[in-house]
């Protein structure tokens, strides 16, 4: 499933580099180091026609310092503004931290494969996200409330390292409103937590799959996804109705720099949304 | 509903009591007891001899360590059909490593662990249903464990040196 | 001399020592010559005014880190392969400004206009690896949805006379890989050296107008087999061979845990000479700087390398962090994954890597022992 650049609304095919000026509309502080921006491009005309896909990511300039690749984090079927959840880790994500509504940033996207949730309908979905793997699956979540009926068993399973890093905490409630189970858990609880402590792979015990029916999409820290296609492929659902979604170093999203390259794969271009049957050759080997 | 009855009822919803002989499962259901714990409320604390294996079948049960200087450390919570208290069933340690309570309010069906080690003894293919059933446990409390002691979810700001 | 009309896709021949009037021609057409010459004891790739700027009468010696240029006094030009450089730095420069940024009266950023230097290029001297080098990154650089600006700009007129290669490198196992020792197409003109004259194939319309008011002298039989039999020793000559590539994908890619590689790595100093000199390389960092003021703001590209540490940082960590590593990265990906990333090998055979490793690694060894190691 090689994606190429889909709808390339802010990518200058002659320019490719080129960045599009966006303002800060909204800042929306969603854990500690952690806040939504949500971007409108100055061209109105650009705002109307961009589009994205839930997984796809934008590349975030901020001049003078550099360029960032950031999941896109709001919803598919409303463009008017497009939202960013950055995590605060180095140079640029903390100047953009730094940053005030009416800022202006560099957009340049959006880039990369997708959920392809039109291969899915009818089928039970299982979203198991770990810390900032939580963003990514953001845009997923508002469409399946929005089209619920196109979907069997929707279950999220979450989990952070502490109560205060769990992502969108406000949105839990209207998520269940619309039939999603979520189970959430932490790495280390405090005494005013009554929900539960552990790992996400753990969750899986208390969750019952039909292997025949289920599509199981994760992202978090690598060795989380690791742990739960373990757990999926223990419950015997296929290598091919596992979907992943990989990070790595992102310097031009075309599949030009070649940083981000897996094996034979740039995870850019290529991902970063993979069916797991593709990674299998190389998921295990060390250092790849 | 009579006390037996509810002891019956509640371990036939557990999903590895299903799959026990008819004679086994008799034998521990004359050792069962159900307990129920307030929010909050102390089920066991570290250092205590241990009594029972627990098995959780409503509520939230949380096992915690105290750390000098840091208090009272929740390490891990056990849902419904989750076992608490697995070591007292292993023959060499005697007492508790951790401590458990009830976060929501709970109902737990407890185990005598010196009467069922006994029964294990007594009846090899009983106590290798329970042993194999409490490996489970156990791997799945090593692994969380390790996932945690890796904390994957630090952010990496805070580990840099530079 | 009887007037010979020269058209593309026909073959002609010039006297040696209209080779000098080729240059000027280019010159005054336009295009700013670059062809090979002697610095610092080695062949680099600079402003050609004239065939005597040539290395006339030399040839080199090329090993496993070695590299001599040795005078014997022979008559021609172009005996002396390829050193360090390749053509790749004018195409893709080894640094270059994507951007420039400047705030507004209202403090917000704007893109400067860019001025593009839209001089053509003449690439005088091209050999057959070379040639197949920059068709590779071709499909590199141009695609269908897009096109690297500055590449474009600079491909699009350039000129490319190549040269049939009639000296092999010593390292160089251009002909295991299909790009040599012949030229294949892709050229504007292309030159096989002989004695007294040069073979000329017209491979384009640009070529042919070069061509026009050339000396030209109608190509003899006698010319073309001595030609042919040149290169059919060429082929005999290579320094280094390698069989097969077209099974290194799946040999590379099922064998990533081969104990080869913790063979190498041991020897392997990841100070990324290899690709710095090879012609296919493309791998390139960003990097950002702004003026104290915070007013103006530039964002360049640089050549990078798998090799480099920061190449594969990842948060939290480094996802590449030794030299075993990096360097299975770059052997897979150079003879395996390209494959399937442009739809061809990513090497061309022509040897750089093995002359300029210090450490003496050689790339057809590296593979011989992998397929050792699989077949035992």
């Amino acid at each position: 499933m090689i994606q190429t650049i889909g709808n390339p609304h802010a990518i200058s095919p002659s320019a490719p580099m080129q960045p599009y000026w966006a303002e800060i509309s909204d800042i929306v502080r969603e854990a500690p180091n952690v806040s939504t921006y949500w971007l409108k491009f100055l061209d109105p005309g650009l705002q109307e026609g961009f589009h994205f896909k839930a997984g796809q990511f934008n590349m975030i300039s901020v001049p003078g310092l550099g360029e960032v690749a950031i999941s896109i984090s709001s919803d598919m079927e409303d463009t008017r503004r497009i939202g960013h959840t950055i995590r605060s880790v180095g140079n640029v994500t903390s100047a953009i931290n730094r940053m005030e509504v009416g800022d202006i940033l560099g957009v340049r996207g959006p880039f990369g494969s997708w959920w392809s949730l039109d291969h899915w309908i009818g089928r039970d979905i299982v979203i198991a996200a770990g810390g900032i793997g939580l963003p990514p699956m953001r845009p997923l979540l508002y469409y399946i409330s929005h089209h619920r009926k196109d979907f069997g068993k929707v279950i999220v399973l979450y989990g952070a390292r502490t109560p205060n890093d769990l992502q969108f905490t406000r949105e839990y409630k209207t998520w269940q409103d619309e039939d999603i189970e979520l189970q959430v858990t932490v790495d280390r609880g405090d005494d005013t937590w009554q929900g539960r402590v552990g790992v996400v792979p753990i969750l899986f015990y208390n969750t019952r799959i039909d292997p025949r029916n289920t599509v199981i999409l994760t992202c978090g820290p690598e060795i989380m996804i690791r742990f739960v296609i373990f757990e999926a492929l223990a419950r015997r659902v296929p290598p091919e109705r596992i979907y992943v979604s990989l990070e790595r170093n992102m310097k031009c999203g075309l599949g030009s720099c070649g940083h981000c390259q897996v094996g034979p794969f740039f995870v850019c271009k290529d991902g970063p949304v993979f069916s797991f049957d593709k990674l299998q050759p190389y998921v295990n080997v060390e250092e790849l | 509903m009579t006390a037996q009855k509810e002891l019956i009822r509640a371990l036939e919803a557990i999903p590895w009591f299903q799959m026990m002989a008819p004679e086994h499962f008799n034998k521990i259901l004359g050792i069962a007891k159900i307990f129920k714990f307030d929010a909050g409320q102390i089920i066991f604390h570290e250092g205590d001899k241990e009594d029972y294996l627990y098995v959780v079948l409503e509520g939230r049960v949380a096992i915690e360590m105290s750390v000098p200087g840091h208090g009272r450390i929740r390490i891990l919570t056990a849902e419904p059909m989750e076992e608490v208290g697995w070591s007292s069933v292993t023959p060499v340690v005697r007492q508790r490593t951790a401590g458990a309570r009830a976060v929501l309010p709970s109902r737990l069906v407890a185990f005598d662990a010196a009467e069922l080690r006994k029964l294990c003894d007594e009846d090899h293919d009983f106590g290798y249903f329970v042993m194999r059933r409490l490996v489970n446990v156990v791997a799945g409390r090593l692994l969380t464990g390790r996932l945690q002691l890796l904390d994957m979810f630090a952010n990496p700001v805070e580990q840099k040196e530079d | 001399m009887a007037d010979i009309y020269a058209s593309v896709g026909s073959t002609v021949a010039i006297p040696k020592a209209a080779l000098d009037k080729l240059v000027a021609k280019l010159n005054q057409m336009g295009y700013s010559v670059l062809g090979p010459q002697i610095q610092d004891g080695v062949i680099v790739y600079k402003s050609l005014k004239g065939a005597h700027d040539l290395p006339k009468g030399y040839i080199s010696q090329q090993d496993s880190a070695r590299y001599r240029l040795v005078y014997t006094g022979h008559p021609r030009y172009f005996d002396v392969t390829p050193g360090a450089q390749s053509w790749k730095q004018f195409f893709f420069p080894p640094q270059t400004e994507l951007a420039e940024f400047t705030r507004d009266e209202k403090g917000r950023w704007q893109t400067a206009e860019q001025v593009t230097d839209l001089t053509p290029l003449a690439l005088f001297g091209v050999f057959p690896c070379d040639l197949a080098a920059i068709q590779i990154q071709d499909r590199i650089f141009l695609r269908e949805e897009w096109k690297d600006p500055i590449y474009w700009s600079r491909r699009q007129s350039a000129f490319i006379l190549a040269v049939n290669c009639l000296h092999p490198c010593g390292t160089g196992f251009c002909a295991s890989m299909g790009t040599g020792p012949k030229t294949n197409q892709g050229f504007d003109l292309n030159l096989t050296e002989l004695d007294d004259v040069f073979l000329v194939e017209l491979g384009s319309e640009a070529g042919r107008l070069v061509m026009e008011g050339m000396p030209i002298l109608p190509t003899s039989a006698f010319w073309l087999q001595a030609g042919q039999k040149s290169l059919e020793d060429a082929s005999t000559r290579m320094g280094r061979s390698l069989p097969r590539p077209q099974d290194l994908p799946e040999l590379l890619l099922n064998n990533l845990d081969a104990r080869q590689w913790d063979d190498v790595a041991r020897r392997c100093m990841s100070c990324s000479s290899c690709t710095q000199v090879c012609p296919t390389c493309f791998c390139w960092d960003t990097r950002d700087s702004a003026d104290l003021a915070g007013q103006n703001a530039r964002r360049e590209r640089l050549w990078d390398s798998c090799f480099n540490p920061d190449y594969s940082y990842i948060v939290g960590g480094n996802s590449r962090p030794n030299a075993r590593s990096r360097y299975r990265q770059w052997l897979t990906h150079k003879f395996g994954s390209w494959y399937a990333q442009f739809g061809t090998s990513g090497c061309v055979g022509c040897g750089r890597c093995i002359t300029w490793c210090p450490a003496k690694i050689d790339v057809t060894m590296e593979l011989k022992a992998i397929r050792e190691e699989v077949q035992a």
